[in-house]
């Protein structure tokens, strides 16, 4: 089964990605901080990683920045989900080892879904 | 929940009988609809609480008369001043005058320890929350940048010169003289208050001088504070950053609040750092003598 790890602080959030990814192969494993989120990173190695920007205890720029310093993560895509305006997530995205982004709020569950697929689908 | 009438509805009850981990969940429900969100845990706002001066007993949480909580304002005291921050309504509550009804809050407060001057920032665009500021008498002061540097960025190595590594005590007696007017969270006892800062003082070929005090954790560098003693700023401020990311090449940067006029700004662009996101600072009343100390 797919792996996606979800680093999301909010539940409503969290629903959200769950409910629009069920039933279609996913196992979303869920880090509501940072600190877990490369805990779970590391333990399971996902194919995918879904990162919120806003975390409670560090921000998503650093994560990813620790994540990409690890190599057992590096054929993982880790992806920036974001409210940011769309020039300031490029800024990021570019300068942080992200492999894209995904903008909030995720209002069309088709568009989000043909998302992850790239991006799991992405070399 | 339809907007709150406030009075009829809001109870003002201090900060300090919440528990951290209560006042967080209060704090983080106010912004789950920001563009810039920046949530905390329990052991973030307590830290906050203790870096900048945040004064429990005044500052408020606002709640229905059942007890349903709206929203959540605090302040910070220093001497003649104060500072208003984590301003936050529910989302579904607002527009029922409930951040006024924190903002007067927290002014009474003020006025009743005879402090007659504020300070506060906001996010750029947040218009709500910046035309109740200007409605309250607070005017804009300047822009503030919040930068970023990913440990990604293109190594860079130091300029030449004399430097030299300052341990905290030594680092805060330089930081302790007169920097010029900053923000409440870059000034002196901010960094007085926080953990694990040390600097950097150094000497180019030139003659020019300078220094810079910083926080080092684990994964992140972060409050700054620069003085360029002699010579040109940008060009100080460049050599102490070159030697900081040498030092510490794996670690994530960010500059909370710097001016954006201060002078030192070009060195950051040029080592890599890139923009966040921008605050307004407001002030309100006259800065007393000690602002410009600090």
């Amino acid at each position: 089964m797919t792996k996606i790890l979800l680093v999301e602080d909010i539940p409503d959030n969290v629903a959200l990605v769950r409910k629009a990814l069920s039933g279609r192969g996913y196992e979303i494993i869920h880090a509501p901080d940072a600190e877990t989120g490369l805990q779970l990173a590391l333990t399971h190695i996902p194919d995918l990683i879904l990162l919120d920007l806003g975390l409670p205890d560090y921000d998503g720029q650093t994560l990813a920045g620790w994540m990409r310093a690890e190599s057992v993560l590096d054929a993982t895509p880790i992806v920036a989900v974001t409210a940011w305006p769309e020039e300031t997530a490029k800024a990021m995205v570019e300068s942080y080892g992200f492999d894209g982004y995904i903008c909030k709020p995720i209002l069309k569950v088709n568009e989000f879904i043909a998302q992850i697929e790239s991006f799991l689908k992405t070399p | 929940m339809p907007p709150t009438n406030p009075n009829t509805t809001i109870q003002l009850i201090p900060a300090s009988r919440f528990s951290f981990e209560q006042l967080t969940a209060i704090y983080n429900q106010t912004r789950v609809d920001y563009m810039v969100p920046m949530p905390m845990n329990a052991a973030r706002l307590a830290e906050y609480v203790n870096t900048y001066d945040v004064d429990l007993d005044r500052s408020v949480v606002a709640a229905t008369q059942d007890g349903d909580m709206l929203g959540v304002n605090m302040l910070g005291l220093r001497e003649d001043r104060a500072w208003i921050t984590r301003l936050g309504v529910i989302p579904n509550t607002r527009r029922g005058g409930v951040g006024q009804a924190l903002m007067e809050s927290l002014m009474e407060q003020s006025s009743r320890l005879s402090i007659k001057f504020a300070m506060l920032e906001v996010i750029k665009n947040n218009t709500p929350a910046h035309q109740l500021f200007l409605k309250l008498g607070f005017y804009e002061v300047g822009e503030l940048l919040i930068l970023r540097r990913s440990p990604f960025t293109q190594h860079v190595d130091p300029i030449v010169a004399d430097a030299e590594r300052m341990d905290r005590t030594d680092s805060l007696v330089l930081v302790g003289r007169d920097r010029g007017t900053q923000p409440w969270t870059n000034q002196s006892e901010s960094l007085f208050n926080a953990f694990e800062v040390s600097g950097l003082r150094l000497t180019l070929a030139d003659g020019s001088r300078g220094w810079m005090v910083y926080q080092r954790q684990k994964f992140l560098l972060s409050r700054f504070a620069f003085k360029t003693e002699v010579g040109d700023p940008a060009t100080v401020a460049y050599a102490l950053l070159s030697h900081l990311h040498y030092q510490y090449p794996r670690l994530d940067t960010q500059v909370e609040n710097i001016q954006i006029n201060d002078p030192h700004l070009p060195a950051f662009y040029k080592m890599g750092y890139v923009e966040s996101f921008r605050r307004i600072e407001m002030w309100h009343g006259t800065p007393p003598a000690s602002l410009g100390m600090k």
